[in-house]
């Protein structure tokens, strides 16, 4: 918690982002970084959050990143009672929990609604461009993308942006054992050429980007260069290592000019992973039982979450399944972008393959005591329009699609210390927009940084070592206990 | 209700925003009080400074409209030679009431008289004399000079509200206000005029939305008692005159100060915006005139003209009127006690013009690189493979004084058959000389057609002119492959203007370009050009021919009329274009006079040599990304010009200067700057350097299938070769994207678990027909096998240390193959190898 020396510091509220804009404003005024770090250090010694309810109840996240912007209505959160132009075709079916009806689109997870809970007053108001990559860099980073590409065009990544979340929970949660602190998988985040926006490490530096695993782990999983060479004994490993330090550091003048490249981070980070073993033993699927292996599915998507389950356990910090589709892709092979016949595919090809993945995997983690302190969040970079064939950003819509709608949409949580078998926050009768509790991006990355304990309240630097914020949301405590 | 619950909920997050600035500055003040000495607030460090003279901006001030306000700037000269901004701490005291201050300084006219202002900062006094006279007069309110200016400015027509492509919640403007009788006619016209309320002028939609009388999703952008509104009520109230569009034209702005030097981080600059018209007119615009910066962490600007410098470094200020652009250059220094500038020899006007903006910023250039580190660098640089360990040893025996020595160097090595290799996989690059377009014969004969222009040096016009002006068999006239790689005359377009201007024409695809002077109407008269490009399907398998069509044209969306080819500068006095179209644009583009042409040419030149170009990205030119050093460009470019646009004389103009060939080892006064070429920065090897280099260090070479054996990395004809291996996870292009950032630098993870435990490096080392093999089977000497290891990896002989470590090392096992393979591992592994430095 950063304050003011001499001030209180203050829990969650708006006053604690107003010492934050204090700091981050005498910094402006030549507050240089020692001091800085000095007035950190003289503020209020506990974390704010430090015994509050559900704080650090979580070890690791599995975040099932649903890109393309799946419908709301027909998933999380149908409306029976709405107009057919609003309502689409699916009928709404009761959970396992009274009072929760999902679509029926989601017949296996409507059996395992004691298991998770549904926000169902995501919202947002997109800050500069509507497309997929804007609200993705919105959902992922917490911040909105003009804050890093002026022109408000569609960039690339830039090692100015603000990190994803991943990257932010791997340096202020490191592992203390030898396993790729974060992992991504199966494909990048993509809209059209726009490559891995708002799924980088950005600002911390490369070091702290994700281990891009873009294979089809329903194929056998090329480990690559994680197997240790057969010509190399650990020992021969270590005598190597040994050589290469004492040739760098007789160079120290080559060794401060490449430093921001952070090489030395990832030569060590690679010694430990080929010593240990560990990743590769993740990545073997053989492992597990082919009746497990069935009923995750035998899909990218289902072995990817499979996957992520056996990452957590051999300690990964933070798994990030992109559904592996292009974000703007078709959404008659693959993906969520229903501007045209949302139905159809939805129902036969979408929903099956998340529906059997996700209550497999649920179901899967809490028989193996996972759960508990793992915190899994599904949702996409926005919810769809609830109106049909109408376009709210700009795309034109077939009279069967549904357009972007960050104005309203549903997340789904579960376990790492959340209550299950609720629902947070309401829709209104179209699910056109929160109608209790909104919930912000920011405020669910917020909560995802509260249940694995890192105070969302805090300030990380940037690459020019001025402090901005982790994220301007507000923890979603409530959920917790 | 949907529209009610997001905006409140927007307006939570607004109001945190909203609560910053007054903060900021209360801690300002705060931090002043603090017990820690070294907190100094802008008062503060402006009292440090002795001021000897202050000077008023504008000296005297002359008003005839109400509407009127002037910001006063208070400069002070201090002993050190330099100006600051005292504006903020300046005590103003009119003598007589008939002019006024408002809170934020602004000075406004109350009534007619002639008076002075007394202005007093630093212990020291200055009069500003200020006349006000015909303010009864009735003054005309009009939709161009008053009304547009100020929806642009409270961000009406911003992209993400009304100016967005299809508008919002129904109204639509013109993105930033670009097209004024469109905006007009929606206000006044449209929604049968609910926007404009004749009858009561103040129960005009135009008037309660911004306010927020009614319920609107852009929330509150002006209150009641402001001047905006009261601009726009009595523009309202006196029937909504559109003005003189022309008088009203903004001619150009006035920016003070043109030019920004702050001596250190902490201090603050307003900034003064006069807007003069064509009628002759003049006006202080600073409030509505909008404000961007290209590097806020070094230099923040308020959306009132006030920049705040945050660290040492360089920025530009972007300002922008009714479509009208000045750019600042700011420069930030920090204090550097003990600075003391040291002529280094100047090897040609590079070095002069480098130093100039050095000696200037107060940082000094790093010392010459080694002999060593030179021929590794420049051979890197100009035929992608580093020397062998012979050359390597041939040159530092060379006893030849150095500039001289390195000047034949550069020779040898522009006459190799590699130089033809490395540029032509640049040009192979950005070409997209790619099967995947061009099929797999059209794509050979376009590498050959590349080679060829390399190898014989063809001038940089010429070669352009060649391929704009192409047509034929792709076959049989190669360069026709150009049309292939974008094949819509709006791409084609696109692609030309990216490669050879520089210029990103696509903004304006859409509207017209925010930062530019580029317009919507401009994309399509300048798409036309290549409207009658004709491709058909050759006799022979995946041929194409290119021909000029008699019909073709370019409509524009909005309207379906004929946008007639034009360019969008330069236009040639005389010229019609029933000619071929493409032959009058390669006339155009490849022009002398064509000042983007040449100086595009040498930007991007200039960037393969260190690490970032003069203008940076070096394809995205334009006046809000101006040039970190305009005097060097101006000279490179003037240069290229005179000397027939060859390339190799550029290049050897640029390898041969001292700036290229400086160390990469920093002082304390250059160890922070990237930007102004003060020492060498290391690169990360590319993909196919990276390659090239381990085979010549290892003796041991990757074959691919499909080309011929001895192929090195860079005569790769595209990437379907080798795809998903070892040069793609190196960031070698896919040849799609004419971008120069195709090519990816960076280091991953998944790049060093390679190069520590990945075939590349771990097989290459243990080749049995390899280096080390060699020398094991020749029963070499411990010695000699680390200096041949040293000097076929790094370039250079060990040193004692090293010598003595390494043959240590390979002593201590009988196994000497294994031990000797573990030093080159090593070696490959360090910094030393994996950079250009």
């Amino acid at each position: 918690m950063l304050s003011i020396p001499g001030r209180m510091a203050r829990l969650c509220d708006g006053y604690t982002r107003r010492e934050f804009l204090r700091v981050g404003g005498a910094t402006l005024f030549g507050l240089s970084l020692p001091q800085f770090f000095s007035l950190q250090a003289k503020a209020s010694p506990a974390a704010p959050f430090a015994g509050s309810k559900g704080y650090g109840a979580a070890k690791s996240v599995i975040l099932l990143f649903l890109q393309g912007g799946p419908s709301h209505l027909d998933i999380w959160d149908p409306k029976p009672d709405a107009p057919s132009n609003i309502r689409g075709e699916f009928k709404a079916i009761k959970a396992s929990v009274d009072g929760i009806q999902l679509s029926e689109t989601m017949p296996l997870l409507a059996k395992q609604a004691d298991k998770y809970t549904l926000i169902r007053s995501m919202s947002y108001t997109p800050v500069g461009l509507f497309n997929h990559t804007a609200a993705i860099y919105q959902m992922l980073t917490g911040f909105p993308p003009d804050k890093v590409s002026p022109s408000g065009q569609l960039e690339p990544p830039s090692p100015h942006d603000f990190p994803t979340a991943g990257s932010q929970v791997a340096k202020l949660k490191p592992l203390d054992d030898p396993m790729l602190p974060f992992v991504e998988m199966p494909r990048p985040l993509q809209e059209s050429s726009v490559i891995g926006k708002g799924g980088a490490a950005g600002f911390l530096g490369k070091a702290y980007d994700p281990y891009r695993l873009y294979q089809d782990p329903n194929k056998p999983i090329d480990l690559g260069d994680l197997a240790l060479r057969s010509d190399v004994s650990p020992e021969r490993l270590r005598d190597r290592f040994y050589l290469l330090k004492g040739i760098n550091g007789s160079m120290p003048d080559l060794e401060k000019a490449v430093s921001s490249f952070a090489l030395d981070e990832y030569y060590q980070r690679a010694y430990n992973l080929l010593l240990s073993g560990k990743a590769r033993n993740a990545f073997d699927l053989e492992q597990e039982k082919p009746e497990v292996r069935e009923k995750y599915g035998r899909t990218t998507f289902g072995q990817g979450a499979l996957l992520a389950r056996r990452l957590v356990e051999a300690g990964t910090r933070f798994v990030q399944l992109n559904w592996p589709a292009v974000a703007n892709g078709d959404p008659t092979v693959d993906a969520w972008d229903t501007h045209a016949a949302n139905f159809g595919p939805l129902k036969n090809l979408h929903c099956p393959i998340l529906d059997r993945t996700l209550s497999a995997l649920l179901e899967d983690m809490s028989e193996r005591g996972l759960l508990k302190d793992t915190f899994v969040v599904v949702v996409g970079e926005f919810g769809r329009s609830p109106r049909l064939g109408v376009s709210t950003s700009g795309n034109t819509n077939a009279p069967d699609g549904r357009d972007h709608w960050p104005y309203c949409y549903t997340a789904l949580v579960a376990g790492g210390g959340i209550r299950a078998g609720e629902v947070y926050g309401k829709s209104d009768e179209t699910g056109s927009s929160p109608k209790e509790n909104p919930v912000h991006p920011t405020d669910l990355l917020a909560t995802i940084y509260y249940a694995l304990g890192i105070d969302p309240s805090q300030m990380v630097l940037n690459d020019f070592n001025q402090p901005r914020e982790l994220v301007k949301g507000t923890p979603l405590v409530k959920l917790f206990g | 209700m949907t529209h009610r619950i997001r905006s409140s909920h927007w307006s939570r997050r607004l109001g945190i925003l909203g609560t910053a600035a007054p903060l900021i500055l209360a801690a300002m003040a705060f931090a002043t009080e603090d017990t820690n000495p070294a907190v100094t607030s802008e008062p503060k460090l402006l009292a440090e400074y002795e001021v000897t003279e202050i000077r008023l901006i504008p000296s005297q001030v002359v008003f005839s409209d109400a509407s009127e306000y002037r910001k006063v700037l208070v400069v002070g000269k201090t002993g050190r030679s330099s100006e600051i901004d005292l504006t903020r701490t300046a005590k103003f005291t009119p003598a007589a009431d008939c002019v006024r201050f408002d809170e934020q300084g602004y000075l406004f006219p109350v009534k007619d008289c002639e008076t002075r202002v007394a202005v007093a900062a630093n212990g020291l006094t200055a009069q500003l004399p200020v006349t006000v006279r015909g303010l009864a007069k009735p003054r005309e309110v009009s939709f161009v000079r008053d009304v547009e200016p100020i929806m642009n400015k409270v961000g009406c027509s911003a992209g993400t509200c009304h100016g967005a492509a299809k508008g919002k919640n129904g109204f639509k403007l013109s993105l930033r206000g670009y097209d004024p009788e469109f905006d007009y006619d929606r206000l006044i016209h449209d929604v049968s005029g609910r926007r404009f309320n004749r009858a009561d002028p103040a129960r005009s939609l135009l008037l309660l939305k911004p306010t927020a009388q009614v319920p609107h999703g852009g929330g509150l952008r002006f209150d009641t008692d402001s001047q905006y509104y009261k601009t726009i009520l009595e523009w309202l109230s006196e029937g909504v005159p559109f003005g003189d569009a022309r008088a009203a034209e903004v001619a150009r702005l006035e920016v003070t100060p043109s030019d920004i030097l702050m001596p250190k981080p902490g201090l603050s600059q307003q900034i003064v915006v006069v807007a003069h018209y064509s009628d002759g007119a003049a006006r202080d615009v600073t409030r509505e005139a909008s404000y961007t910066s290209n590097a806020p962490s070094v230099a923040e600007v308020m959306q009132d003209g006030l920049l705040t410098s945050g660290r040492k470094g360089e920025a530009a200020l972007l300002v922008r009127y009714e479509g009208n652009f000045v750019t600042v250059p700011t420069t930030i220094l920090s204090e550097t006690p003990g600075f003391k500038w040291v002529e280094l020899p100047q090897y040609n006007y590079i070095d002069e013009a480098v130093d100039r903006k050095l000696r200037k910023l107060r940082i000094l250039p790093s010392p010459l690189s080694t002999d060593a580190e030179f021929i590794r660098r420049v051979s890197l640089d100009l035929i992608g493979v580093p020397p062998t360990p012979e050359e390597v040893e041939a040159f530092l025996r060379d006893k030849t004084p150095p500039r001289q020595k390195r000047a034949r160097l550069v020779d040898q090595l522009i006459a190799r058959h590699e130089y033809v290799d490395h540029w032509s996989l640049k040009w192979g690059d950005l070409l997209k000389s790619n099967r995947k377009f061009l099929g797999q014969k059209g794509m050979w004969r376009f590498r050959d057609w590349i080679r060829q222009s390399v190898a014989e040096n063809k001038p940089y016009n010429q070669f352009v002119y060649e391929l704009i002006t192409a047509r034929g068999s792709t076959y049989d006239n190669p360069a026709a492959n150009y049309f292939l790689i974008a094949d819509q005359p709006n791409t084609q377009m696109e692609t030309t203007t990216q490669l050879f201007l520089g210029v990103r024409f696509m903004c304006a695809h859409c509207h017209d370009h925010p930062f530019e002077q580029w317009t919507n109407k401009q994309y399509f008269e300048l798409s036309a050009f290549f409207a009658q490009v004709g491709i058909r399907d050759g006799a022979r398998s995946l041929e194409k021919v290119v021909y000029d069509k008699n019909d073709g044209e370019i409509t524009f969306p909005k309207t379906g009329r004929v946008a007639l080819a034009h360019f969008p500068y330069l236009q040639p006095a005389h010229f019609t274009t029933d000619e071929a179209r493409r032959r009058l644009l390669a006339e155009w583009l490849t022009s002398k006079d064509n000042p983007y042409f040449a100086k595009a040419c040498v930007n991007r030149m200039w960037s393969y040599f260190f690490s970032r170009g003069i203008i940076d990205p070096v394809d995205d030119i334009r006046s809000s990304n101006p040039p970190i050093n305009p005097e060097l460009l101006a000279a490179l470019t003037k240069d290229l010009i005179s000397h027939n646009f060859d390339l190799r004389y550029l290049l050897r103009m640029i390898v041969n200067s001292r700036t290229y060939q400086l160390s990469t080892r920093t002082n304390n006064w250059n160890a922070d700057d990237e930007n102004n070429f003060s020492h060498a920065l290391p690169r990360r090897l590319t993909a196919e350097e990276l390659m090239d280099s381990i085979s010549i260090a290892t003796g041991s070479r990757m074959v691919f299938k499909d080309v011929p054996k001895d192929y090195l990395a860079e005569e790769l004809p595209d990437p379907k070769v080798g795809m998903g291996g070892f040069l793609d996870l190196f960031g070698r292009p896919q040849r799609e994207s004419p971008c120069e950032c195709e090519r990816r630098s960076e280091v991953s993870l998944k790049q060093a678990l390679n190069l520590i435990n990945g075939p590349a490096v771990g097989d290459a080392v243990a080749d049995p027909d390899g280096r080390i093999a060699k020398l094991i089977m020749a029963g070499a000497p411990d010695r000699k096998i680390v200096e041949e290891l040293y000097l076929a990896t790094l370039d250079r002989p060990p040193s004692a240390e090293e010598a003595r470590k390494a043959q240590e090392y390979l002593a201590g096992s009988k196994n000497r193959a294994d031990r000797a393979q573990d030093i080159e591992w090593a070696l490959l592994n360090s910094y030393a190898f994996l950079f250009n430095r």
